[in-house]
């Protein structure tokens, strides 16, 4: 079965170890939840990752990354720049295609937002930036998700379902993420970070809130 | 006090240009300066719009040329902003923005003549190096974080237009209209040296004393300036650009084989022409460097750290007049006009008034130069201060501009000071063709007898004066950590 | 949107390249050196235009220059085929277009003079010879016409060095090039400068027509002759305007008689003229270096 070997994953801060060295496997198919408490090094090690895997997956950051003159559309169609041409990527910017339009219209509509599709994300709420960020992940279509608390300026249901969509459409993904319920709701196993260390691994059934409890 | 290094600096400044005044020649040597400055004044009040035919005519091409040049210059700057880290392509930029336009105006004079061409190429290769360091300046500073999170195997076109171009585009926007401005001020001057813009009609009705005229002219070329934000529309803009190559006028034709000519005999040294010898050619050397560059270069710096000293002092005095924190609306208005008056009229064109109405020496330019530098900065930091909330029993008065005000924008007017070093220098160089004994002044006279060698070698060394003192000037400015945006 | 901006402009760029390289028709072009009030050069050289134009049955076009040089090279560069220069000027235009000739000089040319003038406040008296004013002139301030002259600039300056054996920015506290002999006069006039030096008609020109004030301003000294004015072409016009057009535009200008023309010069009528008759300035050119 295929899968992913992560090993001797280290990273520094002015000379300062913040993370590892530290080495997992996680397997295809699995839906991994990092926890722990802020500055244990989720997001160092989410971007560790990311580099690992050559950039061939669909990253969330903590800090969306948007464009921000840019309409919602544009920075959602971002994510499949690879796919089309330079001729194709360049007339879109100035007039998209009907297809692209109406793809990018439904993935947003799912998310609550269809009327923004014209809006420059500079205009749009914390949450609205969000969930451009992960309409552009869910558009690039990586098999693999890499996100980095995707779900933190959204609200109790809204969060569920975005949850949802993350799980159901990326066959692998791992997902840091603060609130202890939503990973143990969602995911197939959390993986616990202390201090740049793997204090906890273990799957998500196996788990109560309680278990978690002693990494914060 | 002294403990600070940006107070440190400044009286180090200071000092030199007090010393600097004790071996410059500053002096009014007219009999009358008040009277024909009463006269100007005059004239400015009582404009004759009618004086000159071609009055309309020298606008239009005035703004022509602008549109041309600046367009070039931001399309040649952007692709060169593209290849920017590379130390060959700096070291061009810098090299072709040291020139002055008028400078280059003189260079393509010689072999394009009259020609649309000798004025568009004037304003748009030192356009280009500056815009290449501006914009290139711009997209280093956008976000990296969109372009990292692309996919693998997105052209790197279509990454730079979505994730990099998007964030520049409204600052590079703003820094382009900013140069049109200035473009404006360039073309206006380039007729001062022959070409069909206002400066031509500007230079005659002031030789002759036809101050109704000359204040008609100038009044115009302020409506045009203040007037840009009313008729700059983004949508009119393709019009303008695409207008403007047809009101450019005739000229006359190119003859290229004078450009080979050029390039091939006028600019190569007369001893090496004529197959001298080694001998001849360093003596030749020695001779214009002892005789011409070195009192050049002496004079060009004096004169440009004074007029950088005075336009500091210019400025701290002038922010007030637009500052919040000071008078009422009608001072401030008056303030404002005052300063948009002092930055919208070229250095050069003030210092050529300044010089009939007071006679020759080095004062008209210190007071060209920090009169116009002084107005822009003074406009930049006097904003500045609008941003600023006082307590509410802060003090008021005197104390309020020595005590809260001075004190937080110190540092952002050093950094536009020295940020204008180098521009000063530039301008200190040219401002030599009316007279001065700078630079130019040599560079005038070897184009006068016709000795285009010499005019090179002297042009060369006050490039490399220029990209001198913007090296220094940028030393400074990380020395004494100050930050400044570029559109200034 | 912002993009499509961007393109409009790179698009409209790329066209106005292309624009901007028109050419015009054949047309004789000449120039003049600017060595007077610009509204009386174009009112001058307009009305000789057509004279021109009406003689040679060709389309003919002044042009006014910001500069001596600008003359020179305009003339060189083949974009103006005739000009009106000075001494100095012609000598230098050719030198630089071999071929080309002095077809025409102002009956006044063949002796011209310069006028040493000061301002009255100087106290400085006329004399006959230059070197009885050597200490009334040292540490004045002095002011040549355009550094291209003949009359303004290459034959003061001679005379000085000639006369007292120094520069004369050492002879002067303060030397400057006033830019033309109009202005030359009204500087010192208005006491800008204390003493200069003019083309002689230009100063009996503006004093006949009453403007000048003669309580402030007054000539010290004047010059030996010299020869100064005239018409040079371009060798190569008969292959491009015709066989024969250069004798034709000779005999134009020496048979050009309308008074108001002449007066406007100011000239009683034009002679002919030849390289040869310019000898005399190109020595004393060399001889002070503005010639190498």
């Amino acid at each position: 079965m295929s899968g992913f070997d992560f090993n001797g994953l280290t990273a520094s801060f002015d000379g300062e170890r913040v993370i590892g060295p530290l080495s997992f496997r996680i397997n295809e198919g699995e839906h991994v939840g990092l926890v722990g408490k802020s500055g244990a090094g989720k997001s160092t090690l989410i971007r560790l990752l990311y580099d690992r895997l050559d950039g061939k997956a669909s990253l969330v950051p903590q800090g969306l990354g948007l464009v921000n003159a840019l309409p919602v559309f544009h920075n959602v169609f971002m994510g499949q720049l690879d796919q089309h041409g330079t001729w194709y990527n360049t007339l879109t910017l100035i007039r998209p295609f009907r297809r692209d339009k109406d793809a990018i219209r439904a993935l947003l509509t799912e998310l609550g937002i269809p009327e923004k599709l014209w809006i420059p994300a500079a205009a749009l709420s914390g949450g609205q930036r969000q969930r451009v960020a992960i309409a552009r992940a869910l558009y690039r279509q990586a098999p693999t998700l890499l996100a980095d608390e995707p779900i933190s300026a959204l609200d109790g249901p809204m969060a569920q379902q975005v949850m949802t969509m993350l799980t159901n459409q990326f066959t692998t993904s791992i997902v840091a993420l603060h609130d202890v319920e939503m990973a143990l709701a969602h995911c197939t196993r959390i993986i616990g970070i202390q201090d740049g260390q793997i204090a906890l691994d273990q799957p998500a059934s196996e788990l109560t809130a309680a278990d978690i409890s002693v990494l914060y | 006090m002294f403990a600070y290094p940006t107070v440190r600096a400044s009286f180090i400044f200071l000092a030199v240009a007090l010393l600097g005044l004790l071996v410059a020649d500053i002096a009014i040597t007219t009999a009358n300066p008040w009277q024909d400055l009463g006269r100007f004044f005059l004239g400015v009040a009582t404009p004759n719009f009618f004086s000159t035919e071609g009055l309309l005519t020298a606008l239009l091409r005035t703004v022509a040329f602008a549109f041309v040049g600046v367009t070039l210059g931001s399309i040649c700057g952007f692709l060169l902003a593209l290849v920017y880290r590379f130390l060959p392509v700096r070291i061009f930029c810098a090299f072709i923005r040291a020139i002055h336009e008028l400078f280059w105006a003189l260079i393509f004079l010689q072999f394009f003549g009259f020609h649309p061409l000798t004025g568009v190429l004037a304003i748009a290769i030192p356009y280009a190096g500056i815009f290449a360091k501006v914009y290139s300046e711009i997209l280093e500073e956008a976000d990296p974080e969109p372009g990292r999170l692309l996919p693998p195997g997105t052209s790197s076109i279509a990454a730079f237009l979505y994730a990099r171009i998007p964030d520049c585009w409204v600052q590079m926007r703003t820094y382009t209209a900013y140069r049109l401005e200035c473009g404006l001020r360039s073309s206006a001057i380039l007729g001062f040296v022959g070409l069909p813009t206002l400066g031509f009609y500007l230079e005659s009705s002031f030789s002759q004393g036809l101050y109704s005229d000359a204040g008609a002219m100038l009044i115009l070329f302020y409506v045009l300036i203040a007037t840009m934000p009313l008729w700059l529309r983004p949508k009119l803009l393709p019009v303008y650009v695409l207008a403007a190559p047809f009101f450019l006028g005739d000229g006359l034709p190119i003859v290229w084989g004078n450009v080979e000519r050029f390039f091939t005999e006028d600019i190569i040294p007369s001893p090496i022409r004529d197959g001298e010898g080694l001998a001849a050619i360093w003596a030749w050397l020695s001779d214009v460097l002892i005789t011409e560059a070195l009192p050049g270069i002496w004079n060009t710096v004096v004169l440009t750290q004074i007029a950088l000293v005075a336009t500091g002092i210019l400025s701290l005095l002038a922010f007030p007049l637009i500052s919040n924190h000071f008078g009422g609306p009608v001072r401030r208005t008056s303030g404002h006009v005052f300063l948009v008056i002092a930055r919208s009229t070229p250095e050069y064109i003030l210092a050529y008034i300044l010089l009939q109405l007071w006679g020759p020496s080095m004062l008209p330019a210190v007071v060209a130069l920090a009169l116009h530098n002084g107005g822009i900065i003074g406009h930049l930091i006097g904003r500045q201060t609008n941003t600023i909330h006082l307590r509410p029993d802060a003090p008021v008065g005197f104390s309020r501009y020595s005590w809260e005000l001075v004190p937080r924008i110190y540092r952002s007017f050093l950094a536009f000071l020295f940020y204008r070093w180098e521009i000063i220098m530039r301008e200190t160089a040219i401002l030599g063709i009316l007279g001065i004994y700078t630079l130019g002044f040599y560079v005038d006279s070897a184009i006068q007898n016709i000795q285009f060698d010499r005019a090179m070698v002297l042009i060369l060394i006050t490039a490399l004066l220029n990209i001198g003192v913007d090296a220094l000037g940028r030393f400074i400015r990380r020395k004494l950590a100050l930050q400044t945006m570029p559109t200034c | 949107m912002a993009i499509s901006n961007l393109r409009k402009w790179l698009a409209t760029g790329l066209l106005s390249l292309a624009a901007a390289t028109t050419v015009q028709a054949d047309t004789f072009v000449f120039t003049a050196i600017p060595d007077e009030d610009e509204t009386k050069l174009v009112e001058r050289f307009r009305g000789v235009a057509d004279y021109l134009q009406e003689q040679l049955d060709v389309e003919v076009r002044y042009i006014p220059v910001k500069s001596y040089a600008a003359a020179v090279s305009a003339f060189r560069n083949n974009q103006v085929q005739l000009a009106w220069f000075g001494g100095l000027s012609g000598v230098q235009a050719r030198r630089l277009v071999p071929g080309s000739e002095a077809i025409a000089q102002g009956v006044e040319d063949e002796a011209f003079e310069t006028y040493f003038i000061a301002n009255t406040s100087t106290g400085i008296q006329p004399a006959d010879s230059l070197d009885e004013l050597e200490d009334e002139l040292r540490g004045k301030t002095f002011t040549f016409g355009s550094k291209g002259s003949t009359s303004g600039r290459l034959m003061p300056e001679f005379y000085i060095r000639d006369v007292f054996n120094e520069a004369p920015d050492s002879l002067f506290s303060r030397v400057g090039f006033s830019g033309n002999h109009t202005r030359t006069l009204r500087l010192v006039e208005a006491g800008t400068y204390e003493v200069g030096a003019l083309n002689f008609q230009v100063w009996e020109k503006e004093l006949e027509n009453g403007n000048i004030d003669t309580d402030a301003v007054q000539v010290i000294w004047r010059t030996p002759t010299y020869p100064d004015y005239q018409w040079t072409i371009r060798g190569d016009v008969d292959e491009r305007f015709g066989d024969g057009f250069k004798q034709k535009m000779t005999e134009a200008l020496l048979n050009l008689d309308d008074p108001a023309l002449l007066e406007s010069f100011p000239r009683s009528g034009f002679i002919p003229a030849s390289n040869d008759d310019y000898e005399p300035i190109r020595a004393t050119a060399e001889n002070i270096g503005i010639l190498d």
